[in-house]
């Protein structure tokens, strides 16, 4: 399984980059994933109130927050998401707040 | 990234722990399936190669293990062995194997990692052998066993546990409906136009893929917004909506079975006339044609894809586009399951022609079309991941020779893998669903609206 290095430490993630075990998520690496992943050299200030919520969700519910509440929460209208991550709420956003692949065509 | 095997993975662990007594119940499952129909596939085969050049993975790889014949041997064999004399009793001379740990493992590699039961094969294929349905009755013994890929199984899981296959819970289902008709009632500015929701006796049952209101709500908009303007007689149901059944690419017949029910119990809790199914291709091949199988009855009502209910509105004149809305030049990716297994070829290109000033055709295209390489769950398995966006190439390759700037393509799950693939091989491209692209050039005539609507509900 591949892994991703930062601070010498190596996090375990699938073959398309997500976490294995999202409980070793830190903002290092989501800055290491949204280079990599996303081809954003700097994650911004909405940015992180994208991820910060995502991520508070997942561990409250256990699962991705809707867009809807991404939205609602955030205050940002659904284009202005995906120009904040070209690849979308899942493959962007989740994956760089550290969440599980999730099920479905995604 | 490296690739360490650092940890060893549960899913080969579980392979390597297979017991004799799990090998005996995949070959019950096996043997169970095979009928005189099956069996003489199995023994057709004449090694022309003609299905090598229509394979995605041989096109790509050109190895033995991608030729579609191969992977139809490694189900031929173990039918040898338990089926025909000689293969009882000079099993290396004829090339049978028992279902043993090897095959098991092969099995996994190639029915489940080197197909995406797109059925290219089964088209060119000069003895009419349908592959694809003989590949996947390989998966249906690997599912008895539990060694369907993670990411497929979960997906399987998770519908049959909360109803829908991204285990959305029910009252935020509700609520992004709700979004989305004030969102509807704000773009055509009508306070009392709705996104309807277990209205019994409407006309129709219109079905989503799950992500769509997870992720990616603009296409339940954009079928709202049509069906606003043809004044139809529609509904949502707050229960069973989700028109994806991952039993097909599992395998996994029973499971398929209870999510096509799914479907018949909203159905019969709001007394709809017509199942309407979203774009999603192997939902459209699931629900129309292969849930009667599963069931072993038939519907008690019409199964149709949206498309066929756009194009009938354009044909009727029920509702108006003005292609000039639409001036890039924009493509079609047939999705397998819905034109080359499911029929529904003409339909997506009259909405095309009339929602867009420049329609080109991608080469080769309708039954003969390329898989976008996600299809038959390898969307879900992340275990196949690198083979998944390399045998995506044929497709990128296929895009940019269009010049388009903009692909439509009916399916959601085509959808995910095109925008990976848009990323991957740097195409520049918009992805789109068919519906997205009529309701940009939709021309809302009130007066239309209003009669068909009122017509309809008396």
């Amino acid at each position: 399984m591949p892994e991703i290095e930062t601070k010498g430490k190596k996090i375990r993630v699938n073959e398309e980059g997500f976490l294995v075990n999202p409980e070793e998520w830190d903002e290092e690496i989501a800055d290491l994933l949204a280079k990599e992943e996303e081809g954003i050299d700097a994650l911004t200030e909405d940015h992180w109130a994208v991820i910060n919520y995502i991520r508070s969700y997942y561990l409250e519910k256990n699962l991705a927050p809707m867009v809807r509440k991404i939205c609602k929460t955030t205050g940002f209208q659904l284009k202005y998401i995906f120009e904040l991550f070209p690849s979308g709420p899942a493959k962007g956003a989740c994956k760089l707040a550290g969440l599980p692949k999730p099920d479905g065509c995604v | 990234m490296n690739n360490k095997e650092a940890v060893k993975d549960p899913f080969e662990e579980k392979i390597s722990n297979l017991k004799s007594e799990d090998l005996r119940k995949a070959l019950q499952i096996f043997k169970e399936k095979i009928n005189y129909d099956y069996a003489a596939f199995l023994n057709t085969c004449v090694h022309c190669g003609l299905c090598a050049e229509s394979c995605h993975y041989h096109l790509t790889y050109k190895d033995l293990k991608s030729l579609p014949a191969y992977k139809l041997n490694l189900v031929i064999k173990v039918f040898k062995k338990n089926f025909s004399q000689t293969g009882k009793r000079i099993s290396r001379w004829v090339g049978a194997e028992e279902l043993n740990h090897h095959v098991v493992k092969e099995w996994i590699d190639s029915l489940f990692g080197r197909c995406t039961l797109c059925g290219r094969c089964a088209l060119n294929c000069t003895m009419g052998i349908n592959i694809p349905y003989i590949i996947r009755t390989g998966r249906s013994a690997l599912a008895a066993i539990d060694l369907v890929p993670p990411g497929l199984q979960s997906t399987v899981d998770t519908a049959l546990r909360s109803g829908n296959n991204m285990g959305i819970p029910k009252e935020d289902w509700l609520e992004t409906i709700e979004w989305l008709e004030e969102e509807l009632q704000q773009d055509v500015s009508d306070s009392k136009a709705r996104l309807p929701l277990d209205e019994k006796g409407a006309g129709m049952l219109y079905t989503i893929n799950p992500r769509e209101a997870m992720f990616f709500p603009l296409s339940i908009s954009a079928a709202g917004k049509i069906f606003y303007a043809a004044g139809e007689s529609w509904t949502f149901s707050s229960d069973y909506y989700d028109v994806t059944n991952y039993g097909l690419y599992s395998g996994d017949d029973e499971a398929a079975g209870i999510m096509s029910e799914h479907l018949i119990m909203s159905m019969k809790k709001l007394r709809c006339h017509t199942l309407v199914l979203a774009e999603c291709g192997h939902g459209f091949n699931s629900n129309r044609w292969e849930a009667p199988e599963w069931l072993s009855r038939k519907y008690g009502f019409e199964v149709k894809s949206i498309l066929q209910i756009v194009a009938d509105y354009i044909r009727v004149g029920r509702i108006d586009l003005d292609p000039s809305r639409n001036k890039k030049i924009v493509t079609l990716h047939d999705p397998c399951n819905l034109v080359r297994l499911g029929g529904i070829v003409e339909e997506q290109r009259y909405i095309l022609k009339h929602a867009t000033a420049n329609f080109v055709e991608m080469t080769p295209n309708r039954e003969k079309n390329y898989c976008c390489g996600g299809g038959g769950g390898q969307l879900a398995m992340t275990l196949f991941t690198e083979r998944r966006l390399k045998v995506g190439k044929i497709k990128a390759d296929q895009i940019r020779s269009t010049g388009a700037k903009v692909v439509a393509t009916p399916c959601h799950n085509c959808i995910d893998q095109l925008m990976e693939l848009n990323k991957h091989y740097k195409l520049g491209v918009e992805i789109k669903t068919v519906c997205e692209i009529a309701a940009d050039a939709l021309v809302i005539n009130k007066k239309k609206t209003n009669t068909f609507h009122s017509l309809l509900s008396s």
